[in-house]
């Protein structure tokens, strides 16, 4: 099935769109839980998911930050030379992602900590730190794709890369972020909260829709390879969607269910879609990559990795069933 | 025009600072945190199993550490890794792109060992104290465990970048990654992360709000720790002995930088030993947390050290026998012999119009090319400085020959032009880069400076050098993509 039908390399690419998919749903909580705790901080209200995403950030921060590496690995086996490339024209800049990185972390720890006024000082710098890295990545992501701007790009020094796609795609992946922010929290919230993260989840989709419409109107389309994984991502928005009307009406029910599973699955084809255009620059693999060996080694580790985890959750969930 | 061949990178400058430093520098804080880490697992642990005998404040220690270990380790340890990977790419992109099309399996399978210890830790962290023993030893047991796993595995890639070993002759990437310097650089690393925990132990028993008899007592338990220290002479001299012949030569005089860090790095490390093996555990010394600090301090210097030592035993090559410091290939050395190294170079120059002429220019190229990676032009390492005695035909003399010049520097990988350009480019750097120069082209001076780029040859002083054929998969040339018009220059 396109695009997953050539070797070794379709392993890579699978690998790439699962791992960030499960990065963007982590950071996605951090960014809008960030947000979302930050307006309760200004607004002086004591809210019951707001403080309990503050104490859950600079944890899922940390799996988040994690779940980002393996993406990046398999990024770097894909589009090398020009992800290299593009890291080099932004040179120092887009280095100051992991130092805006180390603040925003920190800052998350002091948020916990600290009283109502540092509160709000440290939830600020943190989301600002965030969304500087969220910027940088949507630039790096369309930069690597336009070598013609390359040469001039670095004869002129610039480190901004100036195009008209990065603020409806950051934009567009707030959006995304709100919605995966109310699907993880909507899990550990009474049955009053969850109407209102129902209410959450569908502005970051309304969100969402303004910010494709943008890009539409400035000539972005779906590359035609990727209509089927579009049409497939409609009916999972369609059935998301009808999870959270439902959630809306009985918080009680089986709404978050069906929001959960079709906004992963969701968030997986958007992947892909969202691939589709940079496929064209897809390098053929290069021999040393094509024949290393390790692959058994890895399925064997991720599959212990898996089941250890699986324990660890379990421990913690059996933790808090006694705790409540 | 033909084929470029070598893919081209574009190349920054950090002013003053070599590349070397900048990499150095990021890459010193993460090794240190990151064997933190992992002793830090290793030692919690063991003080878990003395809370649950009843050993008093073993718990309220253990819970403290971990809260140090978090806030440090787990934040800014995981992030300086990441760190690393942007700074390699914008030290040596072709390098760290060798390291992942060779290893991207093991460095998944490192991967999920590290994501098993960032759940264990951060589990531990958030429900430790409400869990029950068996539970705790366990998530101890597991953080501890896949930390090492994360060392065990990152280990082999690193060490194969100075000793690949039987790798080079085709014998697969298990040949490569379990290299001759694999169990020594191992065990090197584990018996510092025991002890960097050790001092770290130390230093957090001593802001606990308990009285000097009891600090004294956990700070006899955690010195054990520190134990490790007195096998590092056995594991550094075993680690000297498999490193290739020339790199040991370096490290024991023949470089005087690098005996000079050796010697740092081996003086730290015996400071501490005889502190923590003579006063802590054989005399049963206390250890207050200015000590604890100042031991730390020069275990941090010891880290720098070593790793500059590391780093710097590769020389000339960024990966032995495939990839030169330059991040050029001993066969594209020969063909950029014939084509020179700036013919196919895409990127211009961002401060062109600086230069007083188009020689000027060229060497400037050849500068970014083939000098940037180690040397500044009037900074850190700077050329200007080192050539500055030098008369003209000898500074072309040694840039022709340069592996012959210094053996740790590679074959100059272009052509007379190139030599002649990167000459009057020093000169001119050298004079305070006036408005005019005038451009050398005497057909003599060519002519000579190609008679010593032929008398140098293509090969480095220092062998081993790949045998040709014998390695499946060479580094990586350039992609042969629709995007090939104009090809990348691998960089530094």
């Amino acid at each position: 099935m396109w695009p997953f039908s050539g070797g070794m390399p379709s392993v890579w690419l699978a690998l790439y769109l699962v791992t960030l998919a499960v990065h963007l749903a982590l950071i996605g909580f951090v960014v809008a839980g960030t947000g979302h705790a930050l307006v309760h901080a200004v607004r002086g209200t004591d809210d019951r998911v707001a403080e309990r995403t503050r104490d859950l950030l600079p944890f899922l921060l940390g799996l988040g930050i994690t779940a980002g590496v393996a993406p990046l690995l398999f990024l770097q086996l894909l589009y090398q030379r020009p992800f290299y490339t593009a890291n080099l024209l932004l040179g120092p800049r887009w280095g100051a992602v992991v130092p805006a990185l180390i603040a925003g972390f920190y800052a998350l720890y002091l948020a916990k900590a600290a009283g109502r006024r540092a509160r709000r000082l440290a939830l600020g710098v943190a989301l600002a730190c965030f969304g500087f890295v969220a910027w940088s990545w949507s630039e790096l992501h369309l930069l690597l794709q336009d070598e013609p701007a390359w040469a001039a790009m670095y004869a002129a020094g610039d480190r901004l890369y100036a195009n008209a796609s990065v603020v409806p795609r950051v934009v567009l992946w707030l959006g995304v972020m709100i919605t995966a922010y109310a699907t993880i929290a909507v899990w550990g919230a009474r049955r009053v909260d969850r109407r209102r993260l129902a209410g959450l989840a569908l502005a970051g989709r309304l969100l969402g829709a303004a910010a494709v419409g943008l890009l539409v109107a400035d000539g972005v389309s779906v590359h035609p390879a990727a209509h089927g994984w579009a049409i497939v991502l409609a009916g999972l928005l369609a059935a998301e969607l009808a999870g959270w009307l439902a959630t809306w009406r009985r918080p009680d029910g089986r709404g978050p269910h069906l929001a959960t599973a079709a906004g992963a699955l969701g968030l997986v084809a958007t992947m892909v879609v969202r691939e589709a255009p940079r496929l064209a620059i897809l390098e053929p693999p290069r021999a040393l990559a094509a024949e290393a060996s390790g692959f058994p080694v890895f399925v064997l580790t991720a599959v212990l990795g898996v089941l250890v985890i699986t324990q660890i959750v379990r421990t913690i969930r059996a933790v808090e069933r006694d705790v409540n | 025009m033909d084929p470029s061949p070598l893919p081209y990178y574009p190349v920054n400058e950090f002013g003053p600072l070599m590349k070397g430093l900048v990499i150095g520098g990021v890459g010193i804080l993460h090794v240190f945190l990151a064997q933190f880490a992992i002793g830090g697992g290793m030692l919690l642990y063991y003080f878990e199993r003395l809370a649950q005998r009843g050993v008093p404040d073993a718990r309220r220690f253990v819970d403290g550490y971990f809260r140090v270990l978090v806030l440090v380790s787990f934040v800014l340890g995981a992030l300086t890794g990441v760190a690393m990977w942007f700074t390699t790419i914008q030290v040596g992109a072709r390098t760290i792109g060798l390291m992942i099309d060779e290893f991207h399996w093991l460095w998944a399978t490192e991967w999920v060992w590290f994501a098993i210890e960032i759940t264990a830790g951060y589990a531990f962290f958030r429900f430790g104290p409400r869990l029950g023993d068996v539970a705790r030893r366990r998530l101890l047991a597991t953080y501890a465990f896949a930390s090492w796993m994360s060392l065990f595995w990152i280990n082999g890639i690193l060490s194969w970048q100075l000793t690949p070993g039987r790798w080079l002759d085709g014998a697969g990437m298990w040949a490569g990654f379990f290299n001759p310097s694999y169990w020594p650089s191992l065990l090197f690393r584990t018996a510092v992360a025991a002890t960097l925990a050790a001092l770290v132990a130390c230093l957090v028993i001593n802001t606990m709000a308990i009285d000097r008899e009891r600090k004294a007592a956990l700070i006899r338990r955690a010195s054990w720790f520190t134990l490790p220290i007195a096998a590092l002479p056995v594991l550094g001299a075993w680690f000297v002995a498999v490193i290739p012949a020339d790199s040991r030569q370096w490290l024991l005089g023949g470089s005087v930088a690098m005996t000079m860090f050796v010697g740092i790095a081996a003086a730290a490390s015996f400071l501490i030993g005889a502190y923590v093996v003579v006063g802590l555990v054989l005399r049963r010394l206390y250890i207050n947390g200015a000590t604890a600090t100042m031991l730390l301090v020069l275990a941090f210097g010891a880290t720098a050290a070593g790793e500059f030592v590391r780093e710097g035993a590769r020389k000339p090559y960024t990966v032995r026998g495939v990839l030169y410091s330059t991040s050029i290939t001993p066969a594209e050395v020969a063909a950029l012999r014939a084509t020179g190294v700036t013919t196919h170079d895409p990127y211009p120059l961002r401060d062109d119009a600086r230069y007083a002429n188009a020689q000027l220019r060229r060497g400037a190229k050849v500068h970014r090319a083939l000098c940037d990676a180690c040397h500044t032009m009037d900074g850190t390492n700077g050329i200007v400085h080192l050539t500055r005695a030098w008369t003209d035909d000898q500074l072309r003399l040694n840039v022709a020959k340069l592996q012959r010049t210094k053996a740790f520097m590679p074959p100059f990988a272009g052509n007379a032009e190139d030599v002649e350009a990167i000459v009057q480019l020093v000169r001119w750097e050298a004079a305070g880069a006036p408005p005019q120069w005038p451009v050398s082209d005497d057909p003599r001076t060519l002519a000579q400076v190609a008679t010593w780029l032929d008398e140098a040859g293509t090969e480095p002083v220092a062998p081993p050098v790949p045998r040709p054929g014998t390695r499946p998969g060479a580094p990586p040339g350039p992609p042969q993509t629709a995007q090939q018009g104009a090809p990348a220059r691998g960089a530094p």
